[in-house]
C-alpha cells in the first residue's frame, strides 16, 4: 500500500469514528429533551408541539396547530390498555359538559390498537374526539410514558400546565377557558 | 463437498418450513418477532397490559386465518415499523439486512488481501540465497549415501 493510500485510509477511519461520535452526542442531547412535560417542570410554558393525526372515529383528521388562536385545548393521552386512563378520561368527559362550548377536548390514543381503542371509548362513554398515535411519536414530544398525561393549552397555543393532582383539573380548566 | 451437500439439503428443507410458517403462523413465533410498544422487549418477554393486548390481537388474527405477513402488516399500520423486532425486507429496512453482510465481506476481502500480500513479501526470505554449486553437489552425495 502506498503512503498516500495509507494516509487516505487512516483519514477515512478517523472521519468515520468522528462521525459516529457526533451521532452519539446528538442522540444523547436529543434524549435529554423530555418534551413539554419537562419544560413545564422547569417553569417554562412552551408552544404546543403540533400534530396532524387521523381521528379514531374515521371522521377525517385533527390538526392541532389549526386550533391555535381559536380555542383552548385539553389534551388527553390515553390507551385502552391503560387502567388509570379510564378514571381520568371519565373526569374529562364530565368536565366537557361544563366547558365543552369554550374548550376543545381532544384525546390522543397512543401505542394502542385502534379497534380496541374504539371499543374502549364506547364501553366507557367517552364522546370527545380522539386521534390515533400508534407509534407514540406525538406522545414522545409531550413527555412520553407513563400515561395518562393530560395537558392544558391556552388559546394562544402555549401549554399552561399538566394535570398532576385531581385539583389541577378545575383550576387549569378555569384558567384556559378565560384565556 | 460433504459440507456443501449438507448446506444444500438444509436450504431445501428450510423452504417448506418457512412457507408453512408464513401461511400458518403460531402465536409463539410471532411473540418473538413483535415488540411490546411500551417495554422495549419482544412480546414473549413482557406481560404488560399493552403486550397482552397485542397478543390477543395476534391470536384473533391467527384464528381468522391471516398469514404472518398480513398480521405483521396490520401491526405496522397500527403501531409503525418499530413494532417489528427486525426490520422489514424492503425499502430502507433492506439496508439493515445487507449492510452487515457487505461489511463482513469487505472485512474478509481486506484481511484476505492483507494476508496474501504479507505471505508474498516473505516468500523470498524463506527461500534464502542460492546454494554454492560445490556445496549443493556435496549435499546431494551425502543424501544419496544416506538413502543407500
Amino acid at each position: 500500500m502506498t503512503r498516500s493510500a495509507r494516509l487516505a485510509a487512516q483519514g477515512l477511519a478517523v472521519a468515520l469514528v468522528v462521525g459516529l461520535l457526533a451521532l452519539l452526542i446528538w442522540r444523547v442531547a436529543n434524549d435529554s429533551n423530555k418534551g413539554v412535560s419537562q419544560a413545564l417542570n422547569d417553569g417554562q410554558h412552551p408552544t404546543a408541539p403540533p400534530f396532524d393525526l387521523s381521528r379514531l372515529d374515521g371522521r377525517g383528521r385533527i390538526d392541532l396547530a389549526s386550533l391555535r388562536g381559536k380555542k383552548p385545548i385539553v389534551l388527553d393521552f390515553w390507551a385502552s390498555w391503560c387502567v388509570p386512563c379510564i378514571h381520568e378520561s371519565k373526569r374529562l368527559e364530565a368536565a366537557r359538559k361544563q366547558y365543552g362550548d369554550r374548550v376543545a377536548f381532544i384525546g390522543v390514543d397512543t401505542k394502542d390498537f385502534s379497534g380496541d381503542a374504539r371499543r374502549w371509548q364506547r364501553k366507557h362513554g367517552i364522546t370527545y374526539p380522539s386521534v390515533h398515535d400508534g407509534s407514540g411519536g406525538v406522545l414522545a414530544k409531550w413527555g412520553g410514558l407513563p400515561i395518562p398525561r393530560i395537558f392544558f393549552v391556552a388559546r394562544s397555543g402555549k401549554v399552561v400546565g399538566e394535570l398532576v393532582v385531581e385539583e389541577d383539573l378545575p383550576r387549569y380548566l378555569r384558567q384556559i377557558a378565560a384565556s | 463437498m460433504r459440507v456443501l451437500v449438507v448446506v444444500f439439503m438444509a436450504a431445501v428443507l428450510a423452504v417448506p418450513v418457512a412457507h408453512a410458517s408464513e401461511r400458518h403462523p403460531t402465536l409463539d413465533e410471532l411473540e418473538g418477532e413483535v415488540m411490546c410498544p411500551v417495554c422495549g422487549t419482544t412480546l414473549d418477554q413482557s406481560s404488560s397490559p399493552a403486550a397482552q393486548q397485542i397478543k390477543r390481537v395476534i391470536a384473533s388474527r391467527i384464528a381468522a386465518g391471516d398469514t404472518k405477513s398480513q398480521i405483521k402488516n396490520q401491526l405496522v399500520a397500527e403501531y409503525g415499523d418499530a413494532i417489528l423486532a427486525a426490520p422489514q425486507h424492503k425499502g430502507f429496512g433492506l439496508l439493515a439486512w445487507w449492510l452487515p453482510i457487505a461489511g463482513i465481506i469487505a472485512a474478509a476481502a481486506i484481511v484476505g488481501a492483507g494476508a496474501w500480500r504479507w505471505s508474498r513479501r516473505r516468500e523470498p526470505l524463506l527461500a534464502g540465497p542460492p546454494l554454492d554449486p560445490a556445496l549443493e553437489a556435496r549435499l546431494n552425495d551425502e543424501l544419496r549415501r544416506f538413502d543407500d
